[in-house]
């Protein structure tokens, strides 16, 4: 629910049960003070009456005015004298029906007979008046609920405005693409803060990645170097003279290490270059010559593991880095063909908009973990960085990556449009 | 052939001196921006190995001069970064090749002989070695005047030994120098021992000595036994 519902709801149940509770003490308040004022003036009557009777000693005539009864009714003996008020109706006979009334009930005493005399005063003006004063008071309540209304609907909406473009984007923020935040300018306190907080973090957040990606590309070159040095040290040390086949194991074993480091290295320095979109020779590769040219390039693994290579392709051109599209192939065909086993076999299906490399291998699926850095299975002897290339570089170019497994067989979907 | 080394690293200058110091080389080498300046300026070389990550000037500004001089060294450029841009820029500005540290002995002298042989191409572009000479416009491999026909992979390993006769060469540079270095499918480079047994065979059966010598497990040297 949004922050704006939510304060309308608590704002309109609150001024309703507010509005209501008034309205019925409203109501309360002026019908106990009409009907005070006519019992005053029934009070009056009777007093007048009572008045009369003393200074006449006999009875007022039964007076019907248009708003006024009196009524006289001798009581038996043995009665004893009463007063109260009452609401009754009255026959109006002037206006001819029955209307709503006041009555004062209370007895005479008129030489030793017992009198009861009913007055009564008509009660419809004061309920009209009552009534428009109820209409009126719940006419402006509804006048000010459906103002409210329609002031937090659309000035909140106005008002909020700059909270919603600053969500917008954050939310469109992204760290590897570097884009700044745009500010729009606003009048109130608490977004100009929630603004300079957001662009803060921003650039924080920018220059702290910026500092870890500086740091793997240095890292990364430092290391060349030494390694540079122990190559050429053992290539130097391997012209120096005759070696025992011992120390041939331990030189290779050395240059093993050496190379994997290396590939570690220039495989992190690619992966920043690519987060950075620093490559940049875009042009239309033509992947059916560029595959032709990866199976060309691991024939002699292929035979040497007997694995039964499928090609179907069809015309794919797309537009990228020809560096890239060689190291995307590289690394799908090379997985496909390393994660083999003797006499498997692989298939690469090349359309115009999609790459699939569809391989027999080890019998149970990969997971999400496997595209990370540095994830690999406990079989694994890679680097663990082959699928995380792999889906760098599809990040890059906007193209979806999907793997399926069936029955020992992987299956890896690259398609191209976005 | 004459070759100046303008690397700041000390050690691995020294490497590459003693892998390139042989019979009819001269090797001279310079370790900052100013005495290879200096060098460029006074003498010609059929090479320059230039390291770009110098300490008191940009490498390529290197370039920039011999371009500015009209000289027409051969430059190979050696770099730490693997960047495509430091690549292209150093190409487009007269470089003839470039190699990305750490690389093999092996490799920097086959790249190196392949642009002295560029430059120094007068016509007929071949090498010779006793009985065996490689036509390298033609690619041509002929011994005792006999043409042999050899697959791409047995010709570039045989250009590959020619270039560094007397060296042993790993196994890993050759596979480095035969299918790239993103060929990482395993340690394992025993489908390259394929290759070397029909070049060898090629060889022999045409009437040659056996040059190819067997370095216990790590690599191979090509040479006069």
């Amino acid at each position: 629910m949004r922050l704006a519902d939510r304060y309308n709801r608590v704002n309109l149940i609150t001024a309703l049960i507010v509005f209501l509770i008034t309205g019925i003490i409203y109501y309360l308040v002026i019908h106990f003070i009409f009907r005070e004022k006519l019992d005053r003036d029934l009070t009056v009557e009777e007093d007048e009456i009572k008045q009369y009777v003393s200074t006449y000693n006999k009875l007022p005539l039964p007076a019907s005015f248009l708003d006024q009864q009196v009524n006289y009714q001798l009581l038996k003996g043995g009665t004893k004298e009463s007063r109260s008020f009452k609401n009754t109706n009255y026959y109006n006979s002037k206006e001819k029906e029955l209307e709503p009334g006041r009555s004062l009930i209370t007895t005479l005493v008129q030489g030793n007979k017992l009198y009861i005399v009913t007055i009564t005063k008509s009660r419809l003006e004061v309920d009209d008046l009552v009534r428009i004063i109820v209409l009126i008071t719940l006419g402006v309540t509804c006048l000010l609920l459906i103002s409210l209304i329609l002031i937090n609907r659309f000035i909140l909406k106005r008002l909020w405005k700059p909270f919603y473009f600053i969500l917008e984007q954050m939310k469109a923020f992204n760290l590897v693409k570097m884009n700044e935040i745009e500010l729009n300018p606003t009048g109130v306190d608490e977004f100009k803060e929630l603004n300079t907080s957001a662009a803060q973090m921003a650039s924080r957040v920018r220059q702290d990645y910026k500092e870890l990606k500086s740091f793997t590309d240095n890292a990364s070159h430092e290391m060349m170097t030494p390694l540079a040095v122990i190559n050429s040290k053992l290539d130097t040390l391997l012209q120096s003279g005759p070696i025992s086949e011992q120390q041939g194991v331990i030189l290779e074993d050395i240059y093993n290490a050496i190379n994997r480091l290396s590939k570690l290295n220039h495989s992190l320095l690619l992966l920043t270059k690519i987060e950075n979109n620093l490559i940049a020779d875009v042009q239309i590769v033509d992947f059916k010559d560029l595959i032709a040219e990866k199976s060309r390039q691991f024939q002699e693994i292929i035979k040497k593991e007997q694995l039964i290579l499928n090609i179907n392709l069809s015309p794919c051109e797309i537009e990228m880095s020809r560096y890239l599209a060689d190291i995307l192939l590289n690394n799908l065909v090379g997985n496909a063909v390393k994660y083999n086993h003797t006499n498997g076999c692989i298939t690469i299906n090349l359309k115009a908009d999609s790459i699939e490399v569809i391989n027999s291998g080890k019998n149970f699926p990969l997971t999400e973990q496997h595209f990370d850095r540095f994830f690999k299975s406990a079989s694994s002897e890679g680097m663990g960085l082959g699928l995380a290339i792999i889906k760098q570089i599809c990040n890059l170019y906007n193209f979806s990556i999907e793997y399926s497994f069936s029955q020992g067989t992987h299956c890896f979907t690259i398609l191209f449009e976005n | 052939m004459k070759i100046l080394i303008v690397e700041d690293e000390l050690t691995i200058l020294e490497s590459m001196l003693s892998y390139f110091t042989e019979v009819g080389n001269v090797c001279e080498s310079a370790s900052d921006y100013l005495s290879a300046s200096e060098k460029i300026n006074l003498y010609n070389y059929d090479c320059i190995l230039l390291d770009l990550g110098l300490p008191d000037g940009e490498g390529l500004n290197l370039l920039k001069e011999l371009k500015k001089l009209k000289k027409n060294d051969g430059v190979l450029i050696i770099s730490a970064r693997h960047s495509l841009d430091d690549k292209l820029s150093g190409l487009n500005l007269g470089a003839d090749d470039y190699l990305v540290k750490p690389f093999h002995l092996s490799e920097l002298k086959a790249r190196v002989s392949a642009i002295v042989r560029r430059k120094k191409f007068d016509g007929n572009n071949i090498i010779t070695f006793n009985e065996i000479s490689v036509d390298i416009t033609k690619m041509e491999t002929s011994v005792k005047g006999q043409i042999i026909t050899l697959t791409k992979k047995e010709y570039d390993l045989l250009i590959y030994f020619l270039s560094n006769k007397g060296k042993v060469v790993t196994k890993n540079a050759i596979a480095e120098h035969l299918w790239g270095d993103e060929m990482d499918i395993s340690d394992d480079f025993d489908f390259i021992y394929t290759h070397i047994k029909n070049l060898r065979k090629k060889i022999i059966e045409a009437g040659a000595s056996d040059y190819l010598q067997s370095v216990y497990g790590i690599g191979y040297k090509f040479g006069m036994v």
